[in-house]
């Protein structure tokens, strides 16, 4: 064996959007140990929350992250709803699914292309943009904003999609599906692209329940953590959820799971528009969150589970928000996930697990 | 299967042997928080099981006081205990990934526990509206237990409260000139009437008061200067009716 050495990996680096630092012990090409370390974009968004009341802070909610925007500001919602004890219209549950999900399908297709950039398949990276460009008009289209909405309100929604819209989303989601197929059998078929991912990174079923990972992460170890499954809001009205699993616990197994999941998610939304009732979008909230009340919520976020808390001080404006990101909860895997790997292999592990600075620090 | 949450106290030397029991019991760590307020900063530890996500609140740590780590029983708990750490400068002592305040990296110590003029205001706004509401309760209980010890027999509600005096006065009205009784029933009827319609206006204005005490501090006095104006107007006019 070689000397030890450390390599500093990021905040910098072309594999990462986001800066992540890492320090690579490596003897010889192999990775011995790494040290996670964040910190460089913390914004103090939470603190916020002093000065912006209830119904204002949902814009900064949403503004956490762009790619998470959405499921932001709906568990804050649900999470001051359920402090002032606020039920929303059904069809507002309802059309927060189908928003929500359709982020699911717009954050997993953008992140496949980054992972197919990181192996070095540029073609595939521009497929599965050009595929993400076609929910991005949907959002465009029904919401007016294409990564931030401002949907979300703490009483329901603010717009409705009316029937011809519904429509037009079932053709262009039936459209996806067909070319997303195609994709999937360059991600899951293709040699030269397992070469880099069946093997790599492997995390045990039992190291994902000891270091209690969340999300496609955790799925892909037969971990299952799906908040989803928990029935909140419109997601109590599917038929059925099962989330989709893999116990390989690898690079492929965390790639199957989420390209399953684009397809899952198009058949919940297909499911909703099917489902949705007539009726209000929004109801009256007045009042403020009494002082000392506290509430705790929980969303699956594309990345996965993220966990919410506020507490009321009597007035409009809350005396705490939390927003712990699924990322938080993951880098302990992601270290250990890191341990023993090849130099070569860092970015597929780091990309596979899609860690999202901007959420985690806040 | 439906979320069922739960917010359970807890103290800084149970926290230990709790994590214990929870990885023991099969539990996943879920996440720290702290919430900085007046009597020192509260701690929350979330676990989930299943459905349920339980909430273990360590209330008003003092600063100085050292709170042990988890990290010996869920090593995520690093990223939340070097957190806690830099921005409410909570001291953890035994972190297993310890940045030793370098977590963060921050251009003032402790962010978090500051707290700002907003902060300040709507505390004390808060507490003033708890002490009003509190006042106003008393009040009214006082006042019924005097109604009550006054009038054993219990009233209608919304029968108007006859000024006391009144069986002296009958008492008095007997026995005298006609013409007089006839006059002094209708003064008499009529300070019953003025008295009703003045509690009743009281009423309205605590209302009011309490309405204008919720509302933002701005607004509130653009609202009173509308009210006054409209009160001199009616003033005015009444003057002007007179002549």
């Amino acid at each position: 064996m070689g000397k030890a050495t450390v390599i500093p990996f990021g905040p910098q680096h072309p594999v990462l959007p986001e800066p992540l630092h890492l320090d690579l012990v490596v003897e010889d090409e192999t990775v011995i140990e790494a040290v996670p370390q964040i910190g460089f974009i913390h914004r103090g968004l939470e603190k916020l929350v002093e000065t912006r009341d209830y119904n204002q802070f949902i814009y900064v909610a949403e503004r956490i992250c762009g790619i998470c925007a959405f499921g932001h500001s709906m568990g804050y919602a649900e999470t001051v709803e359920k402090l002032m004890g606020v039920e929303i219209p059904e069809r507002a549950e309802y059309l927060r699914v189908i928003w929500h999900e359709l982020s699911r399908v717009h954050s997993h297709v953008l992140w496949m292309g980054l992972a197919a950039d990181a192996f070095g398949y540029e073609s595939l990276f521009m497929h599965c943009w050009r595929l993400r460009e076609r929910v991005l008009d949907i959002f465009e289209k029904t919401t007016g904003g294409r990564v931030i909405f401002s949907v979300v309100k703490v009483g329901g929604v603010v717009r409705d999609i009316d029937d011809a819209m519904f429509a037009e989303i079932k053709r262009v989601l039936e459209g996806i599906k067909d070319d997303y197929r195609q994709l999937c059998n360059a991600f899951l078929k293709d040699s030269s692209v397992k070469n880099r991912t069946v093997g790599v990174g492997v995390i045990s079923h039992e190291d994902a329940l000891a270091m209690s990972m969340v999300g496609p992460f955790a799925r892909a170890s037969n971990v299952n953590n799906d908040a989803r499954c928990l029935g909140n809001g419109g997601y109590g009205k599917l038929a059925d959820f099962q989330p989709v699993l893999d116990g390989q616990g690898d690079c492929y197994a965390r790639v199957k799971v989420r390209a399953l999941e684009v397809l899952q998610s198009i058949d919940i939304i297909e499911e909703m528009i099917a489902k949705i009732p007539a009726g209000d979008i929004v109801v009256d909230v007045k009042g403020s969150p009494a002082a000392g009340a506290e509430a705790a919520n929980v969303v699956e976020q594309p990345r996965g589970e993220c966990y919410y808390y506020a507490r009321g001080n009597g007035s409009k404006y809350l005396e705490r928000m939390r927003m712990r990101t699924p990322t938080s909860q993951n880098l302990a895997g992601m270290a250990t996930a890191l341990a023993g790997c090849d130099l070569a292999d860092v970015n597929m592990i780091v990309l596979t697990i899609d860690p999202c600075i901007s959420c985690t620090e806040r | 299967m439906t979320l069922e949450t739960t917010f359970v106290p807890l103290t800084v030397e149970e926290l230990p042997a709790l994590a214990a029991a929870k990885k023991a019991d099969g539990w996943r760590f879920v996440q720290i928080l702290a919430v900085n307020t007046e009597e020192g900063i509260d701690l929350i530890y979330s676990f989930m099981k299943d459905n349920l996500l339980e909430n273990r609140e360590i209330k008003a740590i003092q600063k100085g006081a050292v709170v042990p780590s988890i990290t010996d029983q869920f090593l995520e708990a690093f990223v939340f205990e070097n957190e806690t750490h830099d921005l409410f400068g909570v001291n953890i002592q035994g972190i297993a990934i310890d940045f030793g305040g370098n977590f963060y990296a921050l251009a003032q110590k402790e962010p978090m526990t500051i707290i700002s003029p907003e902060q300040k205001a709507a505390r004390e706004k808060a507490k003033k509206v708890a002490a009003a509401k509190a006042a106003k309760e008393k009040a009214a209980a006082a006042a019924n237990a005097a109604y009550k010890a006054e009038h054993p027999t219990p009233k209608e509600p919304g029968e108007p409260i006859v000024p006391t005096g009144d069986d002296d006065a009958e008492l008095k009205l007997a026995g005298a000139d006609p013409e007089k009784v006839a006059r002094a029933r209708a003064a008499i009827a009529a300070k019953a009437k003025k008295a009703a319609e003045g509690a009743a206006q009281e009423q309205k204005d605590a209302a009011l008061e309490e309405k204008l005490a919720g509302m933002d501090p701005d607004k509130a006095a653009k609202v009173r200067a509308a009210m006054e104006a409209k009160a001199a107007r009616e003033a005015a006019a009444a003057e002007k009716e007179g002549e």
